[in-house]
């Protein structure tokens, strides 16, 4: 459904001392999912896994690299002609509180794409009517009672359900969900993942999944790949339950290594990497990005930058120069 | 797909439509009730109103005086007096207000629509449009406005309510497109405006139905703050007397209390001097009142509480 | 009572931080907690008792509107109106029950004996003013005489978590990262040497790397200083990680608690039950996760008779409906719930 190849995308920082100082966020991405797939990006606040999303929702530009959305490659198109292409790709925010218009009805949030929609297909007033219900009903909410409410009278999960319901209203191919339930109350978590699985069975919509939390993109798309993306840079992609059970980067494990351990259900991972907090990224980028944090680090690791490859046994790629599989994550306890 | 359509649960388009405005003025309605002060506000100025459209016309063209009568304080004859030519002062106050209110009236409409348009603009495009747009704009506000006035007054009359409507709208939309713009660079980087591009709605979409909605109580404020302003920067221009008498205005009558009727000397031409004084503090008392109940109005959370 | 000996040495003498005060104990007891609303008086908090064993770490987990910010807020009896404690106490040691406190004698025991961190340290740090500014006036509204000494303090606190106090103190709130406002927030509840400590949502909105950090930090720190430690969160996964009980909080109730690895292993409250089954886990089968059914109930919707969670409950009964089930004590766990109480009594 979409082929991303080396996406890079440079910010400049403006005003104050940093000032013209330039911020890789992306350094080179390659992706691809298939019609229906499912692929998740981890990664800690920062690391350029948001600004990913946001490009392949079309709602910020890359400045190199080429993405191909149903084999369409979009570098060559105007801005204009991209647009129908990226509308098949569908942003869920993080908050679903100003995902909203606070001064619209769900059934006026819901009209507009759908008005658009039966303009160009030359569709009815009630046809439109129609598809918003059903939306609705897709989402697991009822039309009756939430068409004529504001986004204030809904809580925080039914208005993350509204927002799906709005980005299904153009029969979208696949949802780039950005953290979208970690504003949600624990109880509806479940509830809203479990939905957004669920489209992508009944629907056959592709979900780009992006989150900090690995137990969550694995519910999703446990069939899917899994990339963990470090300061711009994806350092080990494979299938989901591969990297979580037998990460080989040393970034990955100190990632799964910091979830925490649900003590009384489980117990800890035989190898945690005990995760190293990094307080100074105003350095050079000579070497591994994540020398200065690893605690496995060699000399080669400071001046070489490692790139994704594939080691023999290993079914997943990773870019460090020293892989070994640890076994970082909780286990659950016998019995229980 | 294997969804269940539910149509009878929403009705037609339109029906819903006109439920919704339905609701809304449902809404405006409970905000006033609040407080009666809101209220108050309201009957103020709907009072004003209707005196500036209906008021003249209970009145000749040229108001008679009444020559045993001049100068005279309040009595049950003449509830303000009346002025230098024995004409009755409150008839003079409502004859005055046309001019008065539809001139700050006209001034409202151009800051708001050119304010709003240009803040809109401006900040939606941002780029190359918008630091064009905003030098222009504050070249604009470092333009003080009386001395402007005052020089322009030399070469136009400003008979006519419109014209000075007309040059004190130019002179005052800086504030409001700084403010607009300042909004709507903020609101364009909430989720919903986001989603409404990434759906491909119209850029006459976006602004027209998500984003001016969200800024309508401020600009509402703004709409009322510029009527307050107008009122008192022309009546300030006539008060002065740089401004011929052409026609029957409160400036132009607190002008002639002071000046001609000695309204400093003698307490006979208090009323005089009150009068007008009197009705640009309820005019104003009025549009503050109102304004309180504006962002309670537009916003549904507050609205419907 | 002793207020001069509530106000703490100002200098540490030795280098070596030696506990000097005990850990206070906490006793809250029938604590009801009420919002005026255009409905009237509706209870936040409904006959809350807890305590916290000097020295202990409690979490209290629960969603939004359970309460949960309410009762740590009543802790220091910061409840804002419309909000106000309707009735129960809140007994500290060496301070005595803080619901009567007022005025300046409550002001000084927030910060100089309560550290409060507020949730995620975000928004409660001045943007227009340095870390160390705010230091000194902290001190100096505590009538601290030796600002020097406090600064030290600070710095080694900082040092301690792993930041640079010097650079730290001079910056603004901009210039740092999610993780260092947080460990700055930590700093300012415990710099004035307070023992008790409430943590609001201490690593919401901070990545896993960051949250694990704090979370050993909070551990370290509590153990060297000897501190009794409350921790606010709606995530499982935070208490389970740092502390030695677990409180669950729903719709106002208190609906369980007790050692939490033995909660979370046994789980009896059937709103426990159903939130460690809603977390999706990294190792099995996925759909082992279920989804409670239902939402969490408002101020406004919460039953004002009966179980507060029977509209979301599957071991409801008839009795649910009429009589809110009282907290049962059975050796360290305490369960309020109609069913776990039959089965017991069978």
């Amino acid at each position: 459904m979409i082929t991303a190849t080396g996406i890079t995308r440079t910010f400049r920082q403006r005003g104050g001392v940093l000032a013209g100082r330039e911020v890789q966020a992306l350094r080179g991405v390659d992706f691809s999912i298939a019609k229906g797939g499912a692929a998740s990006f981890i990664g800690e606040s920062g690391c350029g896994k948001t600004t990913l999303g946001r490009i392949i929702a079309g709602l910020e530009s890359y400045d190199g690299g080429e993405i191909a959305i149903g084999g369409t490659p979009m570098t060559p198109l105007k801005p204009k002609q991209r647009q129908p292409h990226f509308r098949k790709i569908q942003m869920i925010h993080q908050d679903p509180y100003s995902a909203l218009n606070p001064t619209r009805t769900i059934h006026q949030t819901l009209q507009a794409p759908l008005a658009l929609r039966a303009r160009q297909t030359g569709r009815s007033k009630q046809w439109m009517e129609e598809r918003a219900a059903e939306v609705l009903s897709l989402v697991g909410l009822d039309p009756g009672s939430v068409l004529s409410r504001y986004p204030h009278q809904l809580s925080g999960g039914m208005r993350q359900r509204v927002v799906i319901a709005r980005a299904l209203t153009v029969d979208p191919e696949m949802l780039v969900a950005d953290e979208a339930v970690s504003m949600i109350d624990v109880s509806l978590r479940l509830g809203i993942l479990a939905l957004l699985k669920d489209l992508r069975e009944r629907l056959g919509v592709a979900v780009l999944f992006i989150t900090h939390d690995v137990a969550t993109a694995r519910y999703i798309g446990d069939d899917g790949e899994l990339f963990v993306i470090y300061r711009g840079q994806v350092v080990e992609r494979g299938p989901v339950d591969t990297v979580i059970a037998d990460p080989v980067h040393p970034y990955t494990q100190s990632l799964l290594s910091a979830i925490p351990v649900l003590h009384g259900l489980e117990e800890p991972g035989e190898q945690p990497v005990v995760p190293l907090e990094s307080l100074d990224e105003s350095r050079a980028d000579a070497g591994c990005l994540f020398a200065r944090r690893c605690p496995f680090r060699s000399e080669r690791c400071e001046s070489e930058l490692p790139l994704l490859q594939v080691t023999d046994g290993v079914p997943q790629e990773h870019a460090c120069f020293h892989p070994e599989r640890r076994s970082v994550i909780a286990r659950p306890l016998s019995g229980v | 797909m294997s969804a269940t359509v539910i149509p009878e649960t929403s009705g037609g388009g339109i029906s819903t439509a006109s439920a919704m405005r339905r609701n809304f003025w449902r809404g405006v309605w409970r905000v006033m009730r609040r407080k009666p002060s809101r209220l108050a506000g309201a009957v103020i100025l709907v009072g004003f109103a209707f005196m500036a459209v209906l008021g003249p016309m209970f009145y000749p063209d040229n108001l008679p005086g009444d020559a045993n009568a001049i100068t005279r304080p309040p009595s049950w004859e003449h509830w303000f007096g009346t002025d230098p030519q024995g004409r009755d002062v409150l008839a003079l106050v409502i004859t005055g207000s046309r001019y008065v209110l539809l001139s700050a009236a006209v001034t409202a409409l151009i800051t708001v629509v050119f304010g709003t348009g240009l803040g809109l603009f401006s900040g939606f495009k941002r780029g190359r449009w918008d630091t064009v747009l905003m030098r222009v704009t504050d070249m604009k506000l470092t333009i003080p406005g009386l001395p402007l006035l005052l020089v322009l007054a030399t070469v136009w009359k400003f008979g006519n309510p419109l014209q000075m409507g007309l040059v004190l709208g130019l002179l005052g939309w800086g504030g409001v497109a700084r403010a607009v713009r300042a909004q709507t660079l903020s609101l364009r980087e909430r989720g919903f405006i986001e989603a409404a591009r990434g759906l491909g709605l119209s850029t006459g979409h976006i602004i027209g139905k998500e984003l001016l909605p969200s800024m309508a109580p401020y600009i509402a404020m703004n709409m009322l703050i510029a009527v307050t302003g107008a009122v008192y920067a022309q009546v300030g221009l006539f008060f002065l007397g740089v401004l011929p008498y052409e026609s029957n205005n409160w400036g132009v009558m607190l002008n002639l209390a002071v000046f001609q009727a000695g309204a400093m000397i003698t307490p006979y031409a208090l009323g005089y001097l009150l009068a007008p004084l009197l009705a640009i503090l309820l005019l104003t008392l009025g549009i503050v009142l109102v304004v309180d109940a504006m962002d309670e109005i537009f916003n549904p959370r507050l609205r419907e509480e | 009572m002793a207020q001069p000996e509530t106000a703490p040495p100002q200098t540490a003498p030795a280098p070596v931080p030696a506990p000097v005060t005990p850990a206070p104990g906490v006793r809250i007891d029938g604590l009801t907690v009420v919002y005026k609303t255009t409905a009237g008086e509706l209870p936040a908090v409904r006959d809350v008792s807890l305590t916290l064993e000097p020295g202990s770490i409690t979490g209290i987990v629960g969603e939004s509107g359970s309460g949960k910010s309410t009762l740590a807020l009543s802790l220091l009896n910061a409840v804002q109106p419309p909000g106000r404690i309707a009735a129960g106490s809140v007994e500290i040691d060496g301070l005595g029950d803080v619901v009567g406190l007022a005025g300046e004698r409550l002001r000084k025991a927030r910060g100089a004996h309560i550290g409060y961190v507020f949730q995620a340290a975000q928004n409660s740090l001045n943007p227009l003013k340095t870390v160390g500014k705010q230091l000194l006036d902290l001190g100096r509204s505590h009538g601290v005489d030796d600002l020097r000494g406090l600064v030290r303090e600070a710095k080694e606190l900082l040092g301690r978590m792993g930041l640079d106090g010097a650079r730290v103190l001079d910056s603004h709130q901009h210039e740092l990262s999610g993780g260092m406002r947080q460990r700055v927030g930590i700093m300012l509840a415990l710099v004035l040497n307070a023992h008790l400590v409430v943590l609001d949502e201490p690593t919401t909105a901070l990545d896993m790397i960051t949250q694990a950090n704090i979370l050993k930090i909070v551990r370290e720190v509590h153990a060297e200083r000897g501190l009794t430690t409350l921790v606010i969160t709606h995530d499982i996964g935070v208490v389970a990680e740092v502390a030695d009980r677990l409180a669950v909080m729903y719709g106002g109730r208190l609906v369980e608690q007790g050692p939490t690895r033995e909660v979370l292993h046994a789980p009896r409250h059937p709103y426990t039950r159903g939130l460690i089954q809603a977390i999706p886990r990294l190792v099995g089968d996925i759909d082992e996760a279920r989804a409670l059914p239902g939402r969490p109930p408002t101020l406004a919707t919460v039953p004002k008779q009966g179980c507060v969670f029977r509209e979301r409950c599957a071991l409801r009964m008839d009795i649910c409906e009429t009589d809110d089930p009282a907290a049962l004590a059975d050796g360290p766990r305490i369960v309020a719930c109609h069913a776990v109480g039959v089965k017991e009594r069978a």
